[in-house]
C-alpha cells in the first residue's frame, strides 16, 4: 500500500487540484486565514491586548467590543488575535520538534531492524507509558515556565508515535526492490534515508503532522489552563479560558470565545488532514 | 466439437453484445466492447488474452462483481434468463447455487480464521439450507473427491496449514459445493507452481469429464487452455479478435495478434545464442476507438493503410470460426527475428567469475525479542530460543564463468531468490564461501566491497517497486554514475541517453516517473539501471515472470542481445523452464535449497534426467507428468533426498535417510540422486518430451 501511495508524485497533486476534497479546500482556506490574521495580528486588533478599560469591564461583544470585555476591561477580540499567534507557533514548534526527532529515529528504526530497532522502539515504548500530562507536567513544574519549553515539553511527547509511524511505512517500504537494488550498488546510509526513504514517506508524515498540531495546541491550552503554560497577563485561549470561568454565568463571552476559536482551529486542521489523507491515499481517493 | 456452433440444444450461457465501461473520474474506459459468444452445456470456453485485455471484466460482470463505476450494456442469458435483469437479491441467490468461481491468488481467497471445512460448508447452508452438520460431512466428501488425502484432517486445518495447491482444491471444493452447472475460473493455476498447475488442471479435466460441468476459463496462458478446453476466444484491447475451436485458434491461428502470441512463447529447448524470440512490438492501447481502425494494427507486422479505414468487423465463417481482420486468409506466419550468427563461446572451468562453495544460507527467526519462549518446567523458569529453520539454500557449489549464463529453475520458495543474493551480498551466507573474480567476499572488508557492487548487479522480478517511485528515470539512471564516479558530471546527461537506447527506451523518457510507464518499460529501465555500473555479471532474478507473454519476449530477447553486446555474465533465474533454455549456457535445477542437476541447457533437457526435472519438464512440456505421491499435509524436514516425498522413482528407505551421491555424467552434467539407473536412462516408462506442436505449426 505504501508504495502505491507513494507513487503520487507533485504531477498527480496538480493533475487533481481539480478534485481536490471540500474538507481540504475549507479547512485550508481557514488555516491559512487564521494564519495570516496571526501573522499581522498586531496591526488588526483594535486595542493592545493587555490594554484595560476599567469602565468597560464585563462588557458583553458589541460593537467596540467585537467580542467583549473581561474582568478587566480588557478587549477579548484583541487578545484573541494575539494569542492565536501562541497556539499557532506553540502547534508549529512542537510538530516541527517531534519530526525533527521522530522522523530519523523512526527511519532508522525500520531501516536497520533487529537490534538497533529494538533498542530504539523499546525507549519510545517506555515514553509512550507515561501518562502524557504528567511527562509535561514532570519537565514543566520543575523550571519556570516558558513557551519554548512548553514546546519542546509537548514535542517530545509526540515523538514516539510520529516514530511509530514513520517505522511502520519504512518497513513497508523496505520490501520494495528499489531498495534492494540500492543496496547492490553499495549506498551508504544516509543516501538510502534520505533519497531513497524519507521522500516516499513524506506523504503519510503530512497526514500525521497536521493532527500531531492539533494534539499540540489542545494540550497548550490545557496546560495554560491548569497554570503551567503561558503565564498570565499573556493572551493565551487556554488561559483565558481558565480565567473566565469565574464568570461563566455573568460574562459567558470571556471564555466562551477563545473556546470557539480553539474549536475552529482544531477543526480546520483535521480537516486538512483528512483532505490530505484522502489526496494521498489511492485507497480513499479513488485513482 | 465445438460449443459455439450447436443450434440443437440452447446453450446454458450466452452472452450477447457485452460492453462494459468504467468510469474513472472524469474519463470513461472501455473494457469490453461488444463481446458475444455462447457456451453449451457441458462445454469449456477460454477467454484469453493479455493483462488489460478486458479478459476478467468479462467474468466479473457475469458475477456481477464490477463495482458502481461499471456500466454493463447488453445482455447475459444464464439458462435462458437475462441475469443482467435480476434484483441484486436474486442474483447473489444465483452465483454459489448456479454458477460457482474460482480466482487466481488461492492464498487470500480462503478466511484465515474460519477452518476449511467451514468455509466449503458454508455455501450449502446458505443455498441449500441443509443443517450445518450434514454439510460440513459433505465438505469433507468433496475434498476427497477433490483428490485431498486425509480430507478429514484437512478440512479441519486452518487455511495457512495448506499449500496454495491445495487451498484452489479447497477453494474449487466450495465453488463446486451447490453443484452448480457453470464454474467461473479466473486464472485459477497463475499464482501456482508448474507442477501444482498440472495438478490442478488434471483435477478440472476431471470434473467436467465426471461430472459434465460447463467451464468458462478466462487465463493469459494459451498452453493451460490447451489442455482443459474445446474452445478460445481471444481478447484484445476490449474487443474479441477470435473465437472459434481450441485447436484451430492454438494450431492455424487466424488473427495476427494470435499468431504473434503464440510466436512469442518461447519453446522448451535449449537455444543456441543467435537465436531471439519473436516478438510482438509496442503496447496495447489502454483507450482504444474503434473507430480509428483495427485495434491491433499499430503493433501488426502485416499492416497496410486499408487497416487503418475504419473498424474491423468480427466475420464469421461458416464453421463457426471468428476473426476481426480483413485479410486474415492471406497472412503467413508471424515474422521471426533473426540476429547475425553470434560465436558460442567456450567456457573453461578454470578462469570462473563467480565460484559458490559449499553455499549455505539459514534464516534466523525474526522478531528478536518477541520470539523468544518463556517456559516453566519442573518449577523452573526457562528461557527458549527461537526455533532454527530449515535451510534456505544448503550445500550449493556452482560455478559461472566470465561472459556465460547460468539459468536456476525451481519452484516458489526452493531458495533460488535467496541464492542469488548471496552472490550478491546481499544476504550473508550462514556457511561456504562466494568468490568474485578470485577474491573471497566474506573476507573482503566493507570499504573493498565497493567495486565488487560495481561489477555484480541486480534486475528483479516486481516491476511494480524495483524502481523508486520518487525518482525521474533519468535521477534514477544518474545516480550509479555519480555513486561510482563513472561520468563527469556534465556528460552525465549523454550516459543516461545512450543507456537509454541500449534498452530501446525514447531518450524522453529521462523525464518520466514509474507510474507513466507500462510493466515492460519499467523492467527496461531496471536493466539500464543495473546496466549504468557497466557490470560483468548481473543476478536477474525472475526479471520476465511478471511480464505479459509477448512483453516478456522482448525482454528476453533485449538480454540476449546485451548479453551478447557486452560478454556479460547472468544468473538468470526463473521458475518457467522454457523461458531459462532460451537464455542459459547451463541450467542448474533447485529443489529445497539443494541443486539436484546441473549441466548443460542441452544435457539438463535430454534425458537422464534427475526425477525432480523430468516432472517440471512433463508439465512444462503440457503432457501429463508422471504421477505424484499424493497430496496431504507437507511432511517434516529429513536427513535423506530433499525430493524424497515427491519421487515417483523412489528406492526405499535409503531415500529417506541417505543424502543422494553426486553422480557426474559428462564433465559438464552432474545429477544428485541415488537411482543408478536414472529415468529414461534404460527401463522407467518413458516421458517423452515432445517438441511443442504448437510451434511446429505456426
Amino acid at each position: 500500500m505504501a508504495v502505491r501511495l507513494a507513487e503520487l508524485t507533485a504531477a498527480d497533486f496538480i493533475r487533481r487540484r481539480r478534485r481536490l476534497p471540500a474538507s481540504l479546500i475549507v479547512g485550508g482556506t481557514i488555516v491559512a486565514a487564521l494564519i495570516v490574521t496571526a501573522a499581522l495580528a498586531q496591526w488588526i486588533a483594535p486595542y493592545p491586548y493587555d490594554q484595560m478599560h476599567v469602565r468597560d469591564r464585563f462588557q458583553p461583544p458589541n460593537l467596540h467590543y467585537l467580542a467583549g470585555t473581561d474582568e478587566y476591561g480588557r478587549d477579548v477580540f484583541s487578545r484573541l488575535l494575539i494569542g492565536s499567534q501562541l497556539s499557532l507557533v506553540l502547534g508549529a514548534t512542537a510538530t516541527l520538534i517531534s519530526m525533527a526527532v521522530g522522523v530519523p529515529l523512526g527511519l532508522i528504526a525500520g531501516y536497520r531492524r533487529g537490534v538497533t530497532d529494538e533498542a530504539i522502539m523499546r525507549v519510545l515504548d517506555v515514553m509512550l507509558a507515561f501518562p502524557p500530562i504528567m511527562l509535561v507536567l514532570l519537565i514543566l513544574a520543575v523550571t519556570p515556565p516558558s513557551l519554548l519549553k512548553t514546546a519542546i515539553a509537548i514535542g517530545v511527547l509526540a515523538v514516539a508515535p510520529i516514530a511509530r509511524v514513520t517505522r511502520s511505512v519504512t518497513l513497508d517500504l523496505m520490501s520494495g526492490e528499489f531498495i534492494e537494488a540500492a543496496r547492490a550498488r553499495g549506498e551508504h546510509l544516509h543516501y538510502m534515508l534520505l533519497r531513497e526513504l524519507l521522500p516516499n514517506v513524506w506523504p503519510v508524515l503530512m497526514v500525521e503532522a497536521s493532527l500531531r498540531v492539533v494534539f499540540a495546541v489542545l494540550l497548550g491550552a490545557v496546560l495554560s489552563f491548569l497554570g503551567f503554560g503561558v503565564q498570565p497577563p499573556a493572551a493565551d485561549w487556554g488561559l483565558m479560558i481558565s480565567n473566565g470561568r469565574a464568570f461563566v454565568d455573568t460574562a459567558p463571552w470571556i471564555s466562551l470565545a477563545p473556546g470557539i476559536a480553539m474549536s475552529i482551529t482544531v477543526i480546520a486542521i483535521s480537516l486538512v488532514g483528512d483532505g490530505l489523507r484522502e489526496v494521498l491515499d489511492p485507497k480513499v481517493g479513488g485513482r | 466439437m465445438s460449443a459455439l456452433a450447436s443450434p440443437s440444444a440452447e446453450p446454458l450461457l450466452e452472452i450477447r453484445n457485452l460492453t462494459i465501461r468504467y468510469r474513472e473520474n472524469d474519463r470513461q474506459v472501455t473494457a469490453a466492447r461488444d463481446i458475444s459468444f455462447a457456451l453449451r452445456r457441458g462445454g469449456s470456453l477460454a477467454i484469453v488474452g493479455e493483462s488489460g485485455s478486458g479478459k476478467s471484466s468479462v467474468a466479473g460482470a457475469i458475477l456481477d462483481f464490477l463495482g458502481p463505476t461499471a456500466e454493463v450494456t447488453g445482455s447475459m442469458l444464464f439458462e435462458g434468463q437475462d441475469i443482467a435483469g435480476l434484483a441484486p437479491a436474486q442474483r447473489r441467490q444465483m452465483l454459489g447455487r448456479r454458477i460457482g468461481a474460482v480466482f487466481q491468488d488461492p492464498f487470500t481467497s480462503l478466511n484465515p480464521a474460519l477452518r476449511v471445512g467451514r468455509q466449503i460448508a458454508e455455501p450449502m447452508v446458505q443455498h441449500l439450507g441443509l443443517p450445518l452438520a450434514e454439510a460440513l460431512s459433505r465438505a469433507e466428501a468433496a475434498l476427497q473427491e477433490m483428490g485431498i488425502d486425509r480430507a478429514a484432517e484437512v478440512a479441519r486445518a486452518f487455511p495457512h496449514q495448506l499449500s496454495g495447491g491445495m487451498k484452489q482444491r479447497a477453494l474449487i471444493a466450495a465453488a463446486l459445493a451447490c453443484e452448480p452447472p457453470l464454474l467461473i475460473l479466473d486464472e485459477p493455476t497463475t499464482a501456482l507452481d508448474v507442477t501444482v498447475e498440472a495438478q490442478i488442471l488434471r483435477l478440472l479435466s476431471r470434473l467436467r469429464r465426471d461430472k459434465g460441468i460447463t467451464l468458462l476459463f478466462i487465463s493469459h496462458n494459451l498452453g493451460v487452455v490447451r489442455r482443459l478446453c474445446d474452445d478460445v476466444a481471444v481478447m484484445y484491447a476490449s474487443q474479441l479478435v477470435e473465437l472459434g475451436d481450441v485447436h484451430r485458434v492454438l494450431e492455424l491461428p487466424a488473427h495476427p495478434y494470435s499468431k504473434g502470441l503464440l510466436a512469442s512463447r518461447p519453446p522448451l529447448a535449449a537455444a543456441s545464442r543467435n537465436n531471439r524470440l519473436a516478438a510482438i512490438d509496442g503496447q496495447m492501447p489502454t483507450t482504444a476507438e474503434p473507430d480509428a481502425g483495427c485495434v491491433f494494427a499499430p503493433r501488426c507486422p502485416f499492416h497496410e493503410p486499408r487497416c487503418s479505414a475504419g473498424p474491423q468487423p468480427l466475420t464469421i465463417a461458416p464453421d463457426g470460426h471468428q476473426v476481426r481482420c480483413w485479410k486474415a486468409d492471406e497472412l503467413g506466419p508471424w515474422p521471426r527475428q533473426q540476429v547475425a550468427a553470434a560465436v558460442q563461446p567456450a567456457f573453461r572451468r578454470g578462469d570462473a567469475l563467480v565460484n559458490a562453495t559449499q553455499l549455505s544460507k539459514t534464516f534466523g527467526t525474526r522478531g528478536g525479542l518477541t520470539s523468544w519462549r518463556l517456559s516453566v518446567a519442573g518449577g523452573r523458569p526457562q528461557l527458549h530460543r527461537p526455533p532454527k529453520r530449515a535451510p534456505a539454500v544448503n550445500d550449493v557449489s556452482f560455478s559461472i564463468s566470465p561472459g556465460e549464463v547460468l539459468g536456476l529453475v525451481g519452484e516458489s520458495g526452493c531458495g533460488k531468490s535467496t541464492l542469488g543474493r548471496l552472490l550478491l551480498q546481499l544476504l550473508r551466507q550462514s556457511g561456504g564461501s562466494v568468490e568474485f573474480d578470485g577474491a573471497d567476499l566474506a573476507r573482503l572488508p566493507a570499504q573493498a566491497l565497493s567495486p565488487f557492487r560495481k561489477q555484480a548487479q541486480i534486475v528483479f522480478q516486481n516491476v511494480g517497486s524495483s524502481l523508486n517511485p520518487r525518482l525521474s528515470v533519468g535521477e534514477a539512471l544518474e545516480r550509479p554514475l555519480a555513486l561510482f564516479g563513472l561520468t563527469k558530471p556534465r556528460d552525465r546527461t549523454q550516459r543516461v541517453a545512450a543507456l537509454l537506447d541500449m534498452v530501446r527506451l525514447p531518450v524522453a523518457y529521462r523525464a518520466r516517473y514509474p507510474h507513466q510507464l507500462s510493466g515492460g518499460e519499467r523492467q527496461r529501465v531496471a536493466i539500464a539501471r543495473a546496466l549504468a555500473t557497466e557490470p560483468r555479471f548481473i543476478v536477474c532474478d525472475e526479471p520476465v515472470s511478471a511480464l505479459d507473454v509477448s512483453v516478456q519476449a522482448t525482454i528476453v530477447n533485449l538480454l540476449a542481445d546485451l548479453r551478447d553486446a557486452f560478454g556479460l555474465s547472468y544468473l538468470f533465474i526463473s521458475h518457467d523452464l522454457a523461458v531459462v533454455a532460451q537464455l542459459s549456457d547451463r541450467i542448474a535445477v533447485m529443489y529445497r535449497g539443494r541443486i539436484c542437476e546441473i549441466g548443460t541447457a542441452a544435457d539438463v533437457l535430454a534425458p537422464p534426467h534427475h526425477p525432480y526435472t523430468e516432472i517440471l519438464l512433463a508439465s512444462a512440456a503440457e503432457d501429463e507428468p508422471a504421477a505424484e505421491s499424493a497430496v496431504g499435509i507437507a511432511g517434516a524436514a529429513h536427513g535423506g533426498c530433499v525430493f524424497a516425498t515427491r519421487c515417483p522413482h523412489k528406492l526405499g528407505k535409503i531415500c529417506d535417510t541417505t543424502p543422494p551421491p553426486l553422480r557426474t555424467l559428462t564433465t559438464s552434467h552432474t545429477i544428485a540422486c541415488h537411482l543408478d539407473v536414472l529415468p529414461h536412462d534404460v527401463g522407467a516408462p518413458p516421458i517423452p518430451v515432445r517438441p511443442d506442436p504448437l510451434r511446429a505449426a505456426i
